[in-house]
């Protein structure tokens, strides 16, 4: 590991020292500090609850800090307010691209700063389109109709839009907030590529991300913050994933899979040849009682689909799917949870759990038959069960009746998986199951789906972190371009392999072989 | 995540808030007492119940459902009308009076099913479909009244069994008042008992996770409009019981005060959901200050002003306070 | 490096796509859009066969006396839609958490109650402009106080104001008609050049005011920043709540406004104003068809609002019962929503 870096003080353009934030009794930050160099990009990593998001609200200008310091190009600052922030050329690329989907490009450009036809009051809608397509096409290559609105564009060129507002006011510091969350990897490439540009030309990024791999791929400098307070400022020359991920979590990494050895049962669901449209074809494949089978492929391979088809979310167009030895169909969900199917989607906050309802509400929503005395809903017994999961689960929450809204992400997933577990289900798919989720939590949720496995339930995970995969797994299957590519022994199979599976690279050696 | 503010001051300001409906109902209720020595009188707070609180008291139960779904439904009055058109048109065939509930309120879910085509089928949202309803029932009615007229049912043939459900008492107790009390406790079963009333209430928070929990969403939304209609039915019958005659789209008049009453119950809820005992007590409290205000003698056109005011005033309170607690 | 060279222009959709661009799956927005110019262009159509059928079956309809009518029967209804368009572009087009003001109609009730009242007081017209445009105005920031302080959703908020004006309104008149007649009324009520109403003209006029303003100027735009995603407003330095208290109060100078406007066109002060306002409604929510995104426009609130008016004329001239009006209203906003929800879902698979 490679020793702490010593900045030149003289060539510091945000400087944040000794900071301490309370929230209620609650310590977010106590004592840390951040030094960015002028002219680099610059990484902060740490699992949730590190302090990093306060970190950055606190330089946004969103939050005050109790105790510390804040200088910008050698200027000591008390209190930052937004407007003051951007005044002093920090801009903020938001992991929410905060753009007006029914904008065109040009008024998502100019919003807040319109230009006017000289002389008059009224919108210079002509200049905003011209000059918004010379800026989009000189310096990112990009050319969009004049009339497309920014609902219409993809994720990445909705970023580029975002990048461009920030570049209009000649910004000296970007700050990038998880920029890759919602991009494929080739769009995340993109990106990278640009921000190593803008970098050339002088403007210093900040780059905030949980994938570790971009950080080593992109920053010069990283700083690793645990438990509020900053850990380590290195540079990334000589410092692997490995390491940073040491850092953070102040464990070794192999300890986060506890894979548990179950015999695998009967087989409980067999696909035979399903395929859906132009989404997937002749999908084969056998899941018994107690294994936990991974899927992975990248956005549009597939497999997520599959997922959706399995819930009873798509209809498939040929094919069957057997359970128990009966050929079954779900043309919705409620007939996939019939058949003792369960999902916990990707989308948490959206799909998984109400964050308005309470905890036992929640945790009941899938199963309330099971709590109906006489058409009535026994609230005592519906309580005990929703008490007895949070206790087998450890969800963190201050009572039963808390709305799942005041509980962390990590916690929220266990309640969407509670859900399924009242219900008693045999067939659990988990798709990213971990995502947003902190690294202890982690570790608890892969716990819970060997303990799954050990009860003798079928377990799919559908993931694209395949070190994951790996480690919790039994078997992973790969599909690229609709069809299942290969299949893998977890136990037996290194990362690299299936990256290579994932992204085609076989394919082709294959293909010119 | 922020702490709540420990302040004792604050905490009981929340405390306040959180039951301002109840503190204006009592304070409502004693500066009554106070002024108009009758308002106290048992015959004039029966009167209260009969005659301002029931009609108003089922169509706000209706309407909460809607709302705790997370929906409106602004054709509530139509569901009266059509009742009360249905009943009345099948007493003046000739038809016995059994038959003729029967059709009332098979004319009042007839608009709960259209909601429901339009809501569920389609996908409109609640409150651009029902208020499509209440103008296309409006027109249906006119064209079906040669233009608005209404229909009397003849004085000598209403059956003697029809006008209980109006005037007539049961156990002492005033039939309407009977009924009204049943469908609140059936409707507060339902509500916070039930599977169904907990499905809706999930609908009303996040509609996804309902369907991604394998629940049938939309035969559930679709129930929710047509029970909707049926309590609505069940008012158009009793008022059509009262006053012996179909005016025309006139169950309009119960629309927004079943609003408002839903509206100021969810202030009694801590997290702000609609709930049966905070809309009974939202149209108790319209009730009184609308008979207050009659005794009081103050002019009757200030009275408008006094109950509009009050509502607000119990809303701003309701939401300030929610607004305050979302932030702690 | 990465970004010269290696992805093609226009689109970055690049790492998922080998399969599924081989497809030609559609990008789902696309659909949507060819399906908005579906809508706007078959709503045209239906507004302009309309207009049509009727210049055919009744000779009259087309006579610039009669369109002059026309539009000056739809100046009162059409300013007060307009107040409500402005509310709705900066609430956003969710009618229960988004933009709304019931309290439009009661408002112009009120208004043209404080008009007559002052005239009928011995005031003169300066005096009663003024004090009708200050109670709409007034309306405005009670409604804008309980949004954005109190935080009360707008339908609620708007809802009970709505009760309060309309029990004032009967305060102010004893539930009777007031009659009032100026000269400033009488010339206001009066046809002008070429025998169409002076009531025409100012609804043009206005429409094209507010029309410049909201479609036209750095705030218009922003105001629909503000109503479309509060976030992105925001971001971009706009103080929300200012606009939001801003549309509120320009919705209450409407219903001031359209006051005025009616105390002249009906001489006087009536009864249930209140009437006017789910027609209103309706009118302002149809606008959106009209428009290239499917949003509130002033254009297309003036659009709808004079396809409603030319509805209920062509009736009349027909001999239709005009008992059909508030149907045909009914089943036109039904059949808008549907063919847009329809649309959008089918856009969206």
């Amino acid at each position: 590991m490679a020793a702490p870096v010593n900045v030149d003080q003289e060539d510091e353009i945000v400087r944040l020292s000794g900071i301490v934030k309370r929230f209620g009794g609650a310590q977010a930050l106590s004592g840390a500090s951040l030094a960015v160099k002028r002219g680099t990009v610059h990484g902060l990593v740490g699992q949730n609850g590190a302090g990093k998001s306060t970190l950055i609200k606190l330089l946004a200008g969103l939050h005050q800090a109790d105790e510390g310091q804040i200088e910008i190009d050698g200027i000591a600052y008390g209190a930052l307010t937004p407007p003051q922030v951007e005044h002093l050329g920090i801009h903020f690329i938001h992991q929410d691209r905060l753009l007006v989907p029914t904008f065109t490009v040009g008024e998502a450009l100019f919003l807040g700063r319109e230009p006017r036809i000289a002389g008059t009051p009224f919108l210079d809608r002509k200049l905003m389109r011209q000059k918004s397509a010379e800026i989009l096409d000189r310096y990112f290559g990009l050319r969009l109709p004049n009339s497309a609105l920014i609902g219409d564009l993809t994720a990445a060129e909705k970023q580029i839009v975002q990048i461009t507002r920030a570049l209009l006011d000649g910004p000296k510091v970007l700050v990038f907030d998880e920029p890759t969350a919602a991009l494929v990897r080739r769009e995340a490439e993109l990106l990278f590529g640009l921000i190593r540009r803008l970098r050339d030309e002088g403007i210093t990024i900040h780059y905030i991300s949980h994938y570790l791999s971009e950080i080593v791929d992109l920053c010069d400098t990283v700083t690793v913050l645990r438990n509020g307070r900053d850990v380590a400022t290195l540079p990334v020359v000589g410092t692997s994933a490995k390491d940073i991920g040491t850092l953070m979590v102040n464990r070794d990494i192999a300890e986060l899979y506890p894979k548990p050895q179950v015999s695998l049962g009967e087989p409980l669901l067999q696909l035979d040849r399903l395929a859906l449209a132009d989404r997937y074809a002749d999908v084969s494949l056998t899941l018994h009682k107690g294994e936990v089978l991974g899927l992975t492929g990248l956005l549009g391979s597939g497999a997520k689909e599959l997922v959706r088809t399995l819930f009873g979310l798509e209809s498939p167009t040929a094919g069957t799917v057997t359970i128990h030895g009966e050929t079954v169909l779900c043309p919705n969900p409620a007939a996939a949870t019939a058949k003792r199917l369960a999902l916990v989607p990707e989308d948490r906050r959206r799909d998984g759990v109400a964050l308005d309802l309470s905890v036992t509400e929640n945790i009941t929503l899938a199963s309330l038959d099971r709590f109906s005395r006489a058409g009535l809903l026994d609230r005592a017994v519906e309580k005990r069960q929703a008490s007895a999961l949070i206790e087998r689960l450890q969800i963190k929450t201050d009572s039963a009746d808390a709305l799942v809204r005041t509980l962390s992400g990590g916690n929220q997933q266990k309640v969407a998986i509670a859900k399924w577990l009242s219900r008693q289900s045999e067939i659990y798919l988990l798709d990213e199951p971990s995502v947003g989720v902190d690294i202890a939590a982690k570790v608890e949720i892969y716990t819970l789906i060997g303990e799954l496995a050990e009860r003798g339930a079928g377990v799919i995970v559908l993931s694209s972190d395949i070190e994951e995969l790996l480690g919790i797994t039994d078997r992973v299957l790969v599909f690229f371009r609709g069809k299942i590519s290969r299949d893998f022994i977890s136990a037996e199979t290194r990362p690299e392999q299936i990256l290579a599976e994932v992204t085609g690279a076989n394919e082709t050696l294959r293909h010119a072989g | 995540m922020p702490a709540q503010s420990s302040h004792p001051v604050a905490a009981v300001l929340r405390g306040f808030a959180r039951y301002a409906l109840v503190a204006a109902f009592a304070g409502v209720f004693a500066i009554f007492a106070a002024i108009a020595p009758s308002f106290l009188s048992g015959a004039n707070l029966l009167s209260v119940l009969v005659n301002n609180f029931t009609l108003l008291a089922i169509v706000a139960i209706a309407m909460t459902f809607a709302v705790s779904a997370g929906g409106i439904d602004l054709s509530v009055g139509t569901a009266i009308d059509f009742s009360s058109f249905a009943f009345v048109s099948l007493v003046l065939a000739g038809q016995p009076v059994p038959l003729a509930i029967l059709g009332g309120l098979a004319g009042g879910i007839l608009v709960g099913l259209f909601n429901a085509l339009l809501i569920s089928g389609i996908g409109i949202s609640p409150f651009l479909a029902t208020l499509g309803t209440l103008f296309v029932g409006r027109s249906a009615q006119q064209l079906l009244t040669n233009g608005g007229n209404p229909v009397y049912l003849p004085p000598s043939g209403i059956p003697e069994a029809f006008r209980l459900l109006g005037h007539g008492t049961i156990a002492g107790v005033p039939a309407p008042l009977v009924i009204a009390f049943g469908i609140i406790v059936v409707a507060w079963l339902i509500l916070a008992r039930t599977r169904f009333g907990r499905v809706n209430l999930a609908t009303g928070i996040q509609a996804s996770v309902v369907r991604y929990s394998g629940l049938a969403l939309p035969r559930y939304t679709a129930a929710t409009y047509v029970l909707v209609s049926l309590i609505a039915a069940v008012a158009g019958l009793i008022v059509t019981s009262t006053v012996t005659v179909y005016i025309p789209s006139s169950g309009n008049a119960f629309l927004l005060n079943a609003i408002g009453a839903t509206f100021i119950g969810t202030t009694l809820d801590p997290n702000g959901r609609p709930n049966i005992p905070g809309t009974v007590l939202g149209v108790l409290l319209l009730s009184i200050v609308a008979n207050g205000l009659l005794l009081s003698g103050l002019n009757f056109y200030w009275q408008q002003v006094a109950t509009g005011l009050l509502i607000f005033t119990v809303l701003a309170i309701g939401f300030a306070n929610r607004k305050a607690g979302a932030r702690a | 490096m990465l970004v010269d060279t290696s992805y093609p222009p226009p689109s970055l959709d690049g790492f998922n796509s080998p399969a599924h661009a081989a497809e030609g799956t559609p990008k789902p927005v696309h659909g949507r859009s060819l399906a908005a110019v579906a809508l706007r262009q078959g709503s045209l159509a239906v507004f302009i066969g309309v207009l049509v059928y009727f210049s055919f079956a009744a000779p009259f309809f087309l006579s610039i006396g009669n369109i002059g009518n026309v539009l000056g029967q739809s100046a009162i209804a059409g300013v007060l839609a307009i107040g409500l368009t402005v509310v709705i572009i900066a609430g956003g087009s969710n009618v229960v958490t988004g933009g709304i003001d019931l309290s439009l109609a009661a408002n112009m009730g009120l208004s043209a109650a404080v008009y007559a009242s002052l005239v009928q007081a011995g005031y003169g017209d300066g005096l009663a402009v003024a004090g009708a445009l200050g109670t709409g105005l007034l309306i405005g920031a009670v409604n804008a106080a309980a949004i954005t302080l109190a935080g009360i959703v707008p339908l609620l908020a708007t809802l009970a104001v709505m009760n309060i004006v309309a029990g004032l309104e009967l305060v102010l008149t004893q539930n009777t008609v007031v009659p009032a007649a100026t000269d400033f009324l009488s010339a206001l009520s009066a046809a002008g050049p070429f025998g169409i109403p002076v009531l025409a003209f100012v609804l043009l006029g206005f429409t094209a005011l507010a029309a410049g303003v909201v479609q036209y100027t750095p705030l218009g735009l922003r105001l629909y920043a503000v109503g479309e995603f509060p976030e992105a407003a925001r971001a971009a330095g706009l103080r929300v709540k200012l606009f939001i208290t801003g549309a509120f109060l320009a919705s209450g100078l409407c219903g001031g406004f359209a006051g005025i406007l009616s105390v002249s066109y009906l001489s006087g002060s009536t009864t249930g104003a209140g009437d006017m306002l789910l027609p209103v409604v309706v009118t302002a929510l149809l606008g959106s068809v009209f428009s290239r995104r499917l949003l509130p426009t002033i254009g297309g609130t003036l659009l709808a609002t004079l396809f409603v008016s030319f509805l209920i004329n062509g009736f009349q001239l027909l001999n239709i019962s005009s008992t059909l009006v508030s149907g045909v209203q009914g089943l036109l906003i039904l059949l808008v929503v549907s063919a847009t929800t329809l649309l959008q879902r089918k856009g969206n698979q």
